[in-house]
């Protein structure tokens, strides 16, 4: 159908509205309350028109087009409506722009740019409306509110959640919830529609949100921005409250082939950054990634993507999750990979590092074997051959990825006696079946995780009392908050804020002794400062230490790499080392990081080893169709106060026996009740940006 | 990375931005601008006008003043201590500038001046009529934002003369080799960054008028405690940063003065209501200037700043306030609303009853130092000699006009405190009168020019507010001597 504006002939589809038509084929008519994703209203007037046979303007957004409609948008009437329209918009908005954050982004702004308007229309007496950020994650500055009705619509028409409306009130019509409760009693599910269609800065992210820094997708979607592999965690985590399991982790598998590891021992970051804390808690990510897990059937391997044989060859040094990661993307990409790995089986901190009952051997097994499937090869129980020697026996390109598998000692007193032992050393051991031998009465020291994995392990091994020292206040130290609380529900005797002193003994530990930390910081200089409380020092009878301060990499010295501190692999932005075809990621350059951090690495390596051998370094796949998610997510009552699910535990006497998995799989219901508490947050980068005048 | 090449990379789309992307473009150069924002404008959306001195306006209105006449003004207030080279440039090419405009379309209301002296003090503060004010497009009265519309017509002059303005694109770094600026690292939105090359860069970010760490050290201001500036959204500082990690010169940064009440905006009827030079006081209860000068914001935020606690106090009583509501202002603010007083009641009661706290009402003048937190026998004895010598009708301390002489004795009385505010910032970027940015030993860093407020080193210690429209002014005029600077040098390649 064609019709004609301001003297120009434009073709537009049967039932748009004259001011869609307009837009859609490149003409600007103003307008404000219109928005490209919600049902016009013709109420801001802005987008009058003139249409030949008609005596009054008209609304463009609420009029259709009809075959050879002639409309006319620069005429004197309807120049006159738009201005009076413009007039009535300003009249209760404040004057001033100052101090205002969505100034510089602002549609208001980019409108009065266009039409010009004179201050006296700004002079009206402005309606001041206390700011209320009272609700978490919104603020409502409706002194700024034109009312548009964007917001109300959206949080109707387009979401279904129905929590905001047009309230009268004594100094006249307003924005708010029925009765002015709050969002969250009102059942607002916080999924920030409104703050996207707002046109002027009423209703805005609350402070601190948008980061300056990083993209706006990063901001509104920290989840996804945090976790260091770029999982796309609300679309897998819709798929999991829809009860579709393989969907679900065929979306963690486009970025990670780790999905059960990972949701058993990942640092899960994303949840720190969840934006439902700020309502309480935040989403149970990880627990939910191996609810999913544990339905995977592998229908995602039907998208594999695989590429045609290179007839390059790689070597990889140490088979742990940076490793592998790399080894199977690098497979696909059509190399040859072998994986040589100098312990009995591969999996690296994965099976010698993290105790079985937080990570059982099978549900590795389990994982690695879908890697193995797809071609790589792998030797194990060998020590491998230099980096150059690899690449002079035909090696096209070599990784190292041998983690950080020797322990550290500090410079301790008494750290040589019989029954001191380091971190590596003990819980490998422990893995293997074949446990040094320990007392009754166990010190580890250290603050982090595997302070908490040695501590739980020599209970496990039959210890009676297991301490754990460390420098740091409870709230400093690095181990996460759920160890902590199992680690005292086992029992394990926390003594943080203390400074070790010595190990008491002759030959063999009898004690460590003690001293109360009043303050522990790093200067400027990020040298540790440790202030000790005096009077304070005391000895505590163990027959063993276990040192957990940290483990660096084994036999990197004679790889004939540039290494920086002795002992860590220097490489450059693109993973590569001192030596030309050789890379290397993970623990073994950026220190111990977690499983997460290591499978990133990997994937970043096998793109850049993938381009140096002359590839495209693509790696990336879908491994399911990506469907627009349902936008109309509708009303839940108490939204806002649902608690986040946690997952049942193994009873702490028998765990505390046995190396047992401490913690159960949420169970399908749970998986899918704690899935939907997700704001959904990506749904907001889906609405539709209208175009300001100056994109034209 | 996305990489572009073009001739010169423009860092921000305001008002100097856009005066560097025409000019440049109208010298044949090939013009990339970066924004951060999805508009144009940057701060200028909310402006009036520029100044210009000599336009075909001032010409047709037969203003006097010379741009040799403004030079030499303009040195007088800064006492030489500026770039006499680049004010003079400035000022001699500010008239043409007008035109230019005017030839794109922009049409202006005549030259106007920001305030007049009290006849007193007539023949050294007065205001010039170098003020430009812009006619917004729809029509209607000189004020706030109808500098937008200039706005919108530069927008539409550099689109048409292929200025690539890529929106929502902030510049994150300059790139630096052999000693050159040779292009710039920016981001768009969504997070990409983009490697643009170009044979010039010229730096017009606006200055860090929205940045509280760099005002704290920056400037002898706290934002939010001792400074209540407009943190115009956006003035973050980068550009002076990216200039001075490159290696540019460090000159002296100001903030660009007035006065305000904290979060003005939700208060402007008071902010304008107290604008009278009724009683000022500072925290000990005393007078500290002549009230008659506090239309010159600049001069009055300067000595608020040299007040106790950097704060002053305004105080009017109901005989005062019906005087007003009945008349109008003595003195009249072309940013406040026309019908304050109109108003005025509402306003207050609703920020008395909100605890708003900068104001305070009391039936008695020692109740109102106590509640205003003023001392209470400085205040005292401070109203019983102003109102002995309003009774004489002559004020012997500082010689107010003496029709201002109105004795504060009916209550309720009212009181209002002044914080010291600000438009933003001024300087930070050393540059020669060719807007060339140099080290700080003065050697020209090739390729990199600064503009506007960034580089705005011409007023030395105060804004320079008599000669009016001078922020503005500055930001057009270097914009298009870096443009002009900096489309010669490339073709000069």
């Amino acid at each position: 159908m064609k019709i004609i504006i301001d003297g120009k002939e434009i073709v537009a589809e049967v039932g748009t509205s004259v001011l869609r038509a307009a837009i859609d084929s490149g003409v600007f008519i103003p307008h404000l309350c219109d928005h490209p994703d919600l049902e016009a209203v013709g109420g801001c007037r802005l987008c009058s028109v003139e249409v030949e046979g008609i005596e009054e303007v008209v609304p463009s957004c609420k009029t259709i087009v009809q075959e050879g409609m002639v409309v006319k948008v620069n005429s004197p009437k309807a120049d006159k409506i738009r201005k009076m329209a413009m007039e009535l918009i300003l009249a209760s908005h404040p004057a001033e722009c100052t101090g205002c954050p969505k100034y510089g982004k602002c549609e208001l702004q980019s409108m009065y740019q266009y039409m010009g308007v004179g201050p006296e229309r700004w002079r009206m007496k402005s309606r001041t409306i206390a700011n209320d950020d009272s609700n978490p994650l919104i603020q409502h500055l409706f002194t700024r509110c034109v009312r548009c009705g964007r917001c109300i619509r959206a949080c109707r028409d387009l979401r279904g959640v129905k929590v905001l409306d047009f309230q009268r009130t004594k100094d006249g019509l307003r924005v708010g919830t029925d009765n002015g409760v709050s969002l969250k009693e009102a059942g607002c599910k916080f999924c920030g529609a409104c703050i996207e269609v707002c046109p002027t800065g009423s209703i805005m992210d609350a402070i601190g949100i948008i980061k300056e820094d990083v993209s706006y997708r990063d901001s509104v979607v920290p989840c996804t921005s945090a976790c260091p592999a770029s999982i796309d965690i609300p679309r897998y985590i819709r798929y999991i409250k829809d009860g579709d399991f393989a969907k679900a982790i065929a979306v963690v598998r486009e970025k990670v082939p780790f999905p059960k590891v990972l949701g058993s021992v990942c640092s899960h970051v994303c949840e720190d950054d969840c934006k439902r804390n700020e309502l309480g808690n935040p989403i149970s990510i990880c627990k939910l990634k191996r609810a999913a897990a544990v339905h995977d059937h592998g229908a995602w391997k039907k998208n594999v993507k695989r590429s045609n044989p290179t007839g390059k060859k790689v070597a990889v040094i140490g088979g742990g999750p940076a490793g592998l990661t790399a080894a199977y993307y690098l497979v696909k990409k059509g190399h040859v990979v072998t994986v040589i790995e100098e312990n009995e089986k591969v999996g690296g901190q994965c099976r010698y590092g993290i105790p079985a009952y937080r990570l059982p051997d099978e549900l590795l097994d389990n994982e690695i074997a879908d890697i193995l499937e797809e071609g790589v090869q792998l030797i194990t129980g060998a020590k491998a051959d230099t980096p150059k020697a690899l690449l002079e026996k035909g090696y096209d390109a070599v990784l190292v990825s041998c983690g950080t598998h020797q322990g550290t000692m500090l410079p301790l007193k008494g750290n040589d006696l019989e029954g001191v032992y380091v971190n590596t050393d003990f819980l490998k051991n422990a893995r293997l079946s074949a446990p040094l031998a320990i007392g009754e009465n166990v010190m580890v020291l250290g603050g982090g995780n595997v302070a908490y994995d040695c501590a739980r392990t020599a209970l496990r091994l039959g210890a009676k009392k297991v301490y754990i020292a460390c420098l740091e206040n409870t709230d400093q130290m690095t181990a996460t908050k759920d160890e902590i609380e199992e680690g005292q529900e086992e029992g394990v005797i926390l003594h943080s804020a203390h400074s070790f002193l010595r190990i008491v003994g002759d030959t063999k530990v009898e004690g460590v002794e003690l001293q109360k930390v009043d303050k522990f910081y790093f200067d400027e200089n990020r040298r540790p400062v440790i202030e000790l409380s005096e009077g304070t020092k005391e000895i505590i009878l163990v027959d063993n230490v276990i040192f957990a301060v940290g483990q660096k990499p084994a036999g990197t010295d004679t790889m004939g790499l540039e290494l920086i501190n002795n002992a860590y692999v220097k490489t450059n932005d693109n993973m590569e080392t001192s030596m030309e075809g050789v890379f290397a990621a993970g623990d073994v350059v950026t220190g111990t990081k977690s499983v997460i951090i290591a499978i990133e690495a990997g994937r970043k390596s096998a793109e850049e080893i993938d381009k140096y051998l002359g590839g495209n370094g693509d790696i990336s796949e879908q491994l399911v169709y990506k469907e627009s998610p349902n936008s109309y997510i509708g009303p839940c009552p108490g939204f806002g106060d649902l608690e986040r699910s946690k997952p049942k535990l193994l009873n702490s006497n028998i765990r505390k026996s046995s190396f047992e998995v401490v913690e159960k799989t949420f169970e399908v219901d749970t998986a899918k009740c704690e899935a939907s508490r997700c704001l959904q947050c990506d749904l907001r980068l889906n609405i539709t940006k209208p175009k300001l005048w100056n994109e034209y | 990375m996305k990489k572009i090449e073009t001739d010169v990379i423009v860092v921000a789309a305001g008002l100097s931005g856009l005066a560097a992307s025409i000019a440049a473009a109208e010298s044949g150069a090939e013009v990339v601008a970066f924004e951060k924002a999805n508009t144009t404008g940057g701060a200028a959306n909310m402006a009036m006008g520029p100044l210009g001195i000599g336009s075909s306006i001032q010409k047709n209105q037969m203003v006097p003043l010379t741009p040799g006449e403004a030079f030499r003004k303009h040195m007088f207030y800064t006492h030489y201590t500026v770039d006499a080279r680049l004010v003079r440039d400035y000022y001699f090419k500010s008239g043409s500038t007008i035109d230019w405009l005017m030839d794109m379309g922009v049409e202006f209301f005549g030259a106007s001046r920001a305030f007049g002296a009290p006849e007193a003090t007539r023949a050294y503060s007065d205001g010039e009529f170098t003020w430009h004010i812009v006619k917004p497009e729809g029509g209607g009265a000189p004020g706030p934002r109808v500098a937008a519309t200039m706005i919108k017509r530069m927008s539409e002059k550099a689109s048409e003369l292929d200025v690539e303005i890529m929106l929502e694109t902030p510049v994150k770094r300059i790139i630096m080799e052999d000693g050159k600026a040779v292009g710039v690292i920016a981001k768009d939105k969504n997070g990409n960054e983009i490697e643009a090359r170009a044979k010039a860069v010229i730096i017009a970010t606006g200055g860090f008028g929205d940045n509280p760490e760099m005002i704290k050290e920056e400037t002898v201001y706290e934002f939010g405690k001792t400074i209540f500036n407009f943190a115009i959204p956006g003035m973050k500082g980068e550009g002076i940063k990216m200039a001075w990690e490159a290696g540019a010169g460090r000159t002296e940064t100001k903030m660009e003065l007035m006065y305000q009440l904290p979060d003005n905006m939700n208060h402007f009827i008071l902010d304008g209501a107290f604008r009278q030079p009724c009683l000022w006081v500072n925290k000990n209860g005393h007078r500290f200037m002549p009230e008659d000068q506090i239309a010159n914001t600049t001069h009055t935020g300067n000595a608020i700043t040299a007040q106790p606690g950097m704060v002053a106090y305004t105080i009017f009583d109901s005989k005062l306030l019906r005087k007003y509501k009945k008349k109008g202002p003595d003195i009249i603010s072309h940013v406040h609303p026309h019908d304050l007083y109109d108003h005025f009641d509402a306003q207050w009661e609703k920020d008395l009853a909100d605890g708003y706290e900068p104001i305070a009402q009391a039936d008695t003048i020692e109740e109102l130092a106590e509640k205003a937190g003023i001392d209470v026998a400085g205040l005292l004895e401070q109203v019983q000699e102003y109102n002995d010598m309003c009774a004489e009708g002559y004020d012997e301390i500082f010689e107010k006009e003496r029709q201002y002489m109105q004795p504060i004795e009916k209550g309720p009385f009212y009181c209002c405190r002044q914080n010291v505010g600000a438009y933003g910032s001024y300087g930070g970027i050393l540059i020669n009168h060719k807007t060339e940015v140099m080290t700080q030993d003065s050697k020209v860093i090739p390729g990199l020019y600064a503009v506007g407020t960034d580089a705005c080193n011409i007023y030395g210690d105060s804004y320079t507010f008599t000669l009016s429209g001078n922020t503005m002014g500055f930001c057009l005029n270097s914009g298009r001597i870096a443009g002009e600077n900096a489309a010669a040098a490339v073709q000069g390649f």
